[in-house]
């Protein structure tokens, strides 16, 4: 049977069947809801810049974020679980794309939005922040925090110096790694030197510097370290050809946080306090953000 | 007493808190640290009937989680007090937050939830559970959650303490009219007119009994008792009671009550007196009246929380007759392949069998496997599994997660970065020992990490301590001259400190350290005479060579091909130290000739939670690896 004999289905299709009415009827009546699904999930997800709060446990990620949130720290305690919110930057910092703009218009209060997502820093669980920072495309800055008081000894120190090379080398790994000739997004990072109501925290200043000294010492040590033991025993030959990458520069001479310009990560280290017997003062870091939006 | 209680996110906010006395944040951050994270104290499954414990710092922590909301409850009490009721306070408080306020949680994008209202419901719990505690005659008296309702409606953001004062107040009241048996006969010249007055226009009657209660409470504690109805109910606990009124409650805490009262009293009691009379009555009538109703809605309306809690909890877990069953199984066998099916215990259990042959397979000992099995079971149970996963997929990930934490180190192992430390920081030299059990490789491993020192331009001293083994001392001595001859181009030096045999290891031990402190070795690494972990008198002579020697790490060397006495070994050597000292790391060797049954290490860091260092994994001197901990996992699962 041919589409031109008589009871073809394309003759079927033309005639005044019932059939073919209650079927054309019902397509020119679903057509425009499922077409309008379509665009309006297409567009819903306006994905908002996330900020990533990272850094040794202890050291008031969590009393960040919540003072974003509510404007007051609460109580906090050593996280276990990532925690992620919507948070919006406080009327004295307008964001830097939309500074043009008044106050009422909606794209500035669209821009004034951002998610902050708070990782755990306890040693067992960095991995979840680390694979947050490799997987996530939306990643729009970094929030290193680190307790100022803490960095003051030798042990605080290499502990966030540790988590900080880490990080930063995860971050130069995605520059060297990219496909494209263009190279991904820039990804800037803020060392929020906390607690400098403290009266034993270190001013800002010296916490780069001494983080910069300590990386040093992480990155000498790691390129004189043993291999890792995953080629050798998986048997897979991924380990193998992966040579060992040096933070910065090849890793000679001391390490400074102006080399990882070269890979698209300024670094800046900038103080504040979010808790404190006057109050919080974390103006700094919000205008920080603000830059960032 | 009750020190505080706090409710809290997984993502470490506290939600809700009431502090009776404060705590350092330190103990419940380590309760955290120790118990969810490290995993060092296992908690006993919660059908053994008691809630676990966790003890710090002359603190006794009890807790409770509400897992699907990602809610921690935790009670902090002195050690000293024994508290009874703690359990039931948590599981009480457990299912009321959780009915009053899961939709909150789980909206996500947000920290804090609102949490004042919860306060009175608390209060309410903790006199009910600390009345049936002691048994008393009269516990049920209603009036204070009403009020404490009444209040925490009329303004939310008030703070805790009229809320709290407001409680208390009519319970005075109704204790001194519902329980004239209970009120002795001492306080009777206040009590009648005090009824009377209640009967009229109760706030001055009151009034009068607290001004009364204030006097007699100052002479001798049991006489006031009549009005004093809930210090009775609180205890034989009167002393309880008073403790924290007397002691702590004069300044801090409670005082804040008290003081309220005292305050609202002292105004009435001038010329305020007769407006108070006036208006008083009023509002103390229109509260019964609605007080009474709201009182009774708050109590109803815990209980029902309460019990409806209860009951989805217990209609999850059995499912009645044929066809509801056999219903239940095709929906339950849908789900399992489409996903959203709420994991119960007996969900997990076949699986879980399965992954914990599996992993015995991979060599891990019985314990170890048993004690993953425990982890991913506490971790899933009461959780839905996301859409299209199977429960053996979820396991399978959860496996992965539990194996993951176990094996990585909580702080960095860098050896490298802990010599130069030491090194700039003392003239001692830094010192190193293995020890294991016989044939394991100690002196092989040894020689590798030696080389690997060498390498990194060090000045080592080989300590040949093994004085029993006929040829260890000469062993040594052939590694020092090949390892002499590898390092000379990279500029390390290295030499051998040896005292021939049957001498006392300790000794020598210690005064190779001496030795190398003066010719200016920098890193001092000390084989040990393998010895059997279960021999109690080769183990007790580990003490005095950790207290001579002074190491800075020992290390242990295991083989990958020991089984399940892999536990017992790693146990005993880390307790073989005397108190103060461990192990610092293992060092896993042979893991070569095992393929991927790579199940030591996890048995060996389950049962001590100390970190596996290095891995062997060949004949040569370089064939010395640090872990890979996602490639292990990988192995462990394949």
């Amino acid at each position: 049977m041919a589409w031109y004999d008589e009871d073809s289905w394309l003759t079927a299709a033309f005639a005044p069947n019932i059939a073919t009415i209650a079927v054309t009827l019902l397509l020119a009546l679903v057509l425009p809801f499922l077409v309008h699904a379509f665009i309006y999930r297409a567009q819903s997800p306006a994905a908002l810049p996330t900020f990533l709060l990272i850094g040794p446990s202890g050291a008031g990620k969590t009393a960040f974020l919540t003072l974003t949130e509510c404007n007051t720290p609460a109580n906090t305690h050593t996280s276990t679980a990532p925690l992620a919110i919507d948070a919006l930057l406080p009327d004295a910092h307008p964001p830097s794309s939309a500074s043009f703009r008044s106050a009422g218009d909606p794209a500035y209060e669209r821009a004034r939005r951002f998610l902050l997502l708070d990782t755990p820093g306890h040693g067992k669980l960095r991995r979840l922040a680390l694979a947050q920072l490799t997987s996530a495309a939306n990643i729009r800055a970094i929030i290193f925090v680190v307790d100022a008081s803490s960095v003051a000894d030798e042990a605080g120190l290499n502990d966030a110096a540790d988590y900080l090379h880490d990080v930063l080398l995860s971050l130069q790994k995605r520059y060297t790694g990219a496909k494209t000739s263009k190279g991904p997004k820039e990804i800037p990072v803020l060392v929020a030197a906390n607690k400098l109501d403290v009266f034993t925290a270190l001013p800002p200043h010296v916490v780069k510097v001494s983080l910069e000294r300590a990386i040093t010492d992480v990155r000498k040590s790691r390129a004189k370290g043993l291999k890792d033991s995953g080629a050798a025993l998986g048997g897979t030959d991924d380990g193998l050809d992966d040579e060992r990458e040096c933070l910065g520069e090849g890793g000679e001479g001391p390490f400074e946080f102006r080399q990882m310009e070269e890979v698209g990560t300024t670094v800046d280290v900038q103080g504040g306090n979010v808790l404190g017997g006057d109050g919080s003062d974390v103006d700094k870091w919000w205008a920080w953000i603000a830059e960032q939006l | 007493m009750l020190d505080t209680f706090e409710i809290l996110t997984t993502s470490g906010v506290v939600l809700w808190s009431r502090t009776y006395v404060p705590v350092g944040a330190n103990v419940i951050d380590s309760l955290i640290r120790d118990v969810f994270i490290e995993e060092r104290i296992v908690p006993q499954p919660d059908d053994v009937g008691q809630k676990p414990t966790y003890k710090k710092d002359g603190y006794t922590l009890k807790w409770t989680t509400a897992k699907d909301l990602g809610l921690i409850f935790v009670a902090v009490y002195q050690s000293l007090v024994h508290l009874t009721w703690i359990d039931k306070l948590l599981d009480n408080v457990r299912a009321l937050f959780t009915g009053l306020y899961s939709e909150q949680v789980k909206e996500k994008k947000a920290s804090t939830i609102d949490t004042q209202k919860f306060t009175p419901y608390f209060e309410r719990q903790i006199q009910e559970l600390e009345g049936q505690s002691d048994a008393s005659t009269d516990v049920k008296l209603t009036p204070p959650s009403s009020s404490g309702n009444d209040s925490a409606e009329e303004k939310e953001h008030a703070p805790t303490f009229p809320l709290l004062q407001k409680p208390q107040r009519p319970l005075y009241d109704t204790s001194a009219e519902s329980t004239p048996v209970v009120t002795p006969s001492n306080s009777r010249p206040t009590t009648p007119g005090q009824g009377h007055l209640i009967m009229a226009k109760g706030k001055p009657g009151q009034k009068l009994s607290r001004r009364d209660r204030k006097k007699v409470a100052a002479t001798s504690a049991p006489a006031s008792s009549g009005d004093e109805a809930n210090v009775k109910r609180k205890g034989k606990g009167a002393t309880k009671k008073n403790r924290v009124w007397g002691e702590f409650g004069a300044d801090e805490e409670d005082p804040d009550v008290v003081l309220d009262y005292s305050q609202s009293d002292l105004r009435g009691d001038g010329a305020e007196q007769e407006t108070l009379e006036e208006i008083k009555p009023e509002t103390w009538g229109r509260k019964t009246g609605k007080g009474q109703f709201v009182l009774k809605d708050l109590d109803e309306e815990m209980d029902a929380i309460i019990s409806e809690q209860n009951a989805k909890k217990e209609k999850s877990q059995p499912s009645s007759g044929l066809v509801g069953s056999s219903l239940g199984a095709i929906g339950g066998l849908f789900r399992n392949v489409v996903g959203g099916k709420t994991l119960t215990k007996e969900d997990l259990d076949k699986s879980l069998k399965g992954m914990e042959d599996h992993l015995l397979k991979k060599n891990v000992a019985r314990e170890a496997a048993v004690r993953l099995c425990e982890s991913v079971e506490r971790d899933l149970v009461g959780l839905k599994t996301g859409s299209f996963t199977t429960i053996e997929s979820t396991i399978r990930t959860s496996m992965e997660k539990a194996l993951t934490k176990m094996l990585t180190p909580t702080t960095s192992l860098d050896l490298l970065r802990s010599i130069q430390t030491v090194n700039s920081t003392t003239t001692r030299p830094y010192v190193i020992s293995i020890v294991g059990v016989n044939g394991v490789g100690k002196s092989t491993n040894l020689s590798k990490i030696a080389f690997f020192l060498l390498q990194n331009q060090h000045k080592v001293l080989i300590a040949a301590a093994d004085t029993f083994r006929s040829g260890a001392v000469e062993q040594l001595g052939v590694h020092v001259k090949n390892l002499k001859e590898l390092s000379k181009r990279e500029g390390g030096s290295v030499e051998i400190f040896e005292k021939g045999y049957g001498k006392d290891a300790a000794n020598i031990a210690a005064d190779a350290v001496a030795f190398a402190e003066k010719n200016g070795f920098n890193v001092v690494l000390i084989d040990t005479a393998g010895r059997r972990h279960n021999d109690a008198r080769l183990m007790s002579n580990l003490e005095k060579f950790a207290k001579l020697a002074k190491p800075d790490k020992i290390f242990m060397v295991g083989e990958a091909l020991v089984g399940t006495d892999s536990v017992a070994q790693a146990r005993n050597f880390n307790a073989s130290f005397g108190p103060g000292r461990g192990l610092d790391g293992f060092v896993i060797s042979k893991c070569d000739t095992v393929g991927d049954m790579v199940g030591t290490l996890v048995s060996m860091v389950h049962a001590t939670s100390i970190p596996v260092v290095f891995l062997g994994v060949g004949q040569h001197y370089a064939d010395l690896r640090g872990l890979n901990v996602g490639s292990v996992c990988r192995l462990l699962m394949s």
